[in-house]
């Protein structure tokens, strides 16, 4: 039965999903609705534009002949506003109205703001679209000194970005210590650092309270009474859920929009996955957005399989991130700052520039920080995804050759837990 | 043995097996890796490269055993989804898992969630590295430098009765 399945979203659950409709089934009409300019450009590369390490042509994160390769109605340009349930329809801006069978919303993400006066002013900026990095990058021959508010994950790679277009940058950062959803205090010390030694001032502790400027920006009214003088201001707050299109349908909607564990949301016949949907999380064992790539991958890939009707469940998604400033690298994953310590074991080591963390519970790891040697990473979270006992290699965690044939024994003893077949084949003679 | 590997290229869903009863830590396969890895493939002129090969193969311990570990080429491969420069992608023809270092970033996601801690990090360069199963030569630089045969390249069931064989024998 050929079938007509609607994705909204281009991004990197949208384009899964439609990746994976067509692998299995080559007849029925898949299309994609997306409101970008440009096709198929991955997100998390725009700060590398920014920094101009790579040019817009490597943004393309699938083949440029993707859509048409795989047999995939695209419109560009378009944004969905509307969805009637009843009658299976989509309805765009311009009117034009598609319908479908199964839907899947993958509409993503928008920058937080901050409520300050002087936001509207030229020179304000947030990165999360093409056109955000082309119009900035536009204005930074007249600029010399940038202000980035925020000093999370994605202010700083904003920060680390256009430092590298030797801009004289201050990152303004209203939590006593920068990345402070990521890593613990000991690890931002140790990457603020580094970003310091580099040029890029951090200010912690403070937050803008207004932005001044006639037409253009010319500074920073701080709340600690103190001026900031800058012709950019960049703001990297983070993100919160698209659910606009959903919730104006009637889905349940919470900080994202509610599925189960199908990625099905309230109504059967509408999927949700990415940045806008509010999953399961493994290590915090609630529902959360865990608004990151990888899972967004997956993710998309689990609710086409669901659309096919295959009945496949999410196991759930990791928080995890991934950063390297000026060759200082840090992962980190799971809870990594609990709040009540004492129900938690925490193994760590600081040596120099090296510091590893490993939160507990119970004996199997549900979170990690890693800086400078983040070698392990992937090991580790497998050992937190399959819920590992690791209690018999507890010693070895903050070793430098701690490695995959460490766990080795472990993958032998918890083998139905070690779901994925390549396990097996590491253990064949072992 | 050349001719036998250059056909192994050609098919499906080979991989390098490592047989822990033989392995005993030597590290030949790190060093042939790097080597052919390497901008001019020797071993002497190699270590005067501007910067050091970086090899993709690992000897590591487990208890008293040895094993030398690779790039499992996963069927269904977390680094490849991680991937968000599009620079990991999966051969359809022979299942191998391919890194495009043109497009690679150095963002290190893959490393992030590679099983198996195969992907390392090429700093000088900064991209990630693994095991390509050796692109510019017939056949494969670790296995043909393993001394003690414990490395195997093919398919899994090629492995397995290759074990199976030698445990009757």
């Amino acid at each position: 039965m050929s079938m007509d399945y609607v994705i909204v979203g281009g991004s990197a659950a949208g384009v899964t999903c439609a990746q994976t409709l067509r692998k299995h089934d080559k007849k029925s009409n898949i299309t994609v609705i997306s409101d970008e300019v440009f096709p198929l450009y991955s997100r998390c590369l725009l700060t590398y534009l920014l920094a101009g390490s790579i040019e817009e042509d490597k943004l393309y994160f699938k083949d440029k002949n993707f859509y048409k390769d795989n047999n995939i109605k695209l419109y560009l340009c378009k944004r969905a506003v509307s969805i009637d349930r009843k009658q299976k329809k989509v309805s765009l801006k311009d009117k034009t109205k598609v319908s479908y069978d199964k839907l899947m919303l993958a509409t993503g993400a928008s920058p937080k703001l901050v409520d300050v006066p002087g936001i509207d002013k030229k020179g304000v900026f947030t990165v999360r679209k093409i056109d955000d990095a082309r119009s900035i990058m536009k204005m930074l021959d007249r600029v010399k000194k940038i202000a980035v508010l925020g000093g999370g994950l994605i202010g700083l790679r904003d920060a680390y970005a256009l430092s590298q277009r030797q801009k004289e940058v201050t990152v303004v950062v209203k939590s006593p210590q920068v990345l402070s959803q990521m890593v613990d205090m000991q690890a931002a010390r140790i990457i603020a650092s580094v970003l310091e030694k580099n040029g890029i001032k951090i200010m912690t502790g403070v937050a803008a309270g207004e932005i001044t400027g006639k037409e253009f920006v010319e500074g920073i009214l701080l709340d600690n009474g103190g001026k900031l003088q800058c012709q950019m201001v960049i703001i990297g707050k983070g993100v919160k859920a698209n659910t606009e299109l959903a919730s104006s349908c009637g889905l349940k909607v919470e900080e994202g929009i509610v599925v189960d564990e199908f990625l099905r949301t309230s109504d059967e016949n509408i999927f949700a996955a990415g940045d806008c949907a509010q999953t399961y999380d493994i290590a915090r064992e609630a529902n959360r957005i865990n608004a990151l790539w990888p899972c967004a991958v997956e993710q998309g890939e689990i609710a086409a399989l669901n659309m096919l009707g295959k009945k496949i469940a999410y196991d759930g998604s990791l928080s995890m991130n991934s950063v390297d400033f000026f060759g200082l690298a840090c992962i980190s994953m799971g809870i990594t700052r609990p709040k009540k310590e004492e129900d938690y074991e925490i193994i760590s080591q600081a040596k120099g520039d090296v510091y590893k963390k490993f939160i507990l519970k119970e004996n199997r790891i549900v979170g990690m920080v890693l800086v400078g040697d983040i070698k392990a990473a992937g090991i580790i979270s497998a050992l937190i995804r399959n819920k590992i006992d690791v209690s018999s290699i507890k010693h070895l965690l903050l070793e430098d050759t701690f490695n995959y044939a460490k766990i080795m024994p472990l993958v032998r003893k918890f083998q139905e837990r070690f779901k994925q077949e390549e396990y097996k084949d590491t253990v064949i003679t072992y | 043995m050349a001719k036998d590997l250059l056909q192994k290229k050609k098919t499906k869903d080979i991989k390098i097996y490592c047989d822990i009863t033989k392995c005993v830590g030597c590290k030949s396969c790190e060093l042939a890796c790097a080597v052919e890895h390497s901008q001019t493939k020797n071993i002497f002129t190699a270590l005067r490269e501007k910067t050091l090969p970086k090899k993709r193969v690992r000897a590591e311990n487990v208890s008293s055993k040895i094993i030398s570990l690779h790039c499992q080429h996963c069927e269904d491969a977390p680094c490849i989804k991680a991937c968000m420069s599009g620079a990991l992608s999966k051969d359809e023809k022979t299942g191998a898992t391919l890194h495009d270092k043109d497009k690679c970033v150095g963002c290190w996601m893959c490393v992030m969630v590679c099983p198996f801690g195969a992907i390392v990090r090429d700093v000088e360069n900064h991209i990630a590295v693994k095991c390509d199963l050796c692109p510019d030569r017939e056949d494969f630089a670790c296995v043909v430098a393993c001394p003690t045969g414990a490395l195997f390249v093919g398919t899994k069931e090629e492995f397995e009765k290759k074990i199976k064989q030698k445990k009757k024998g």
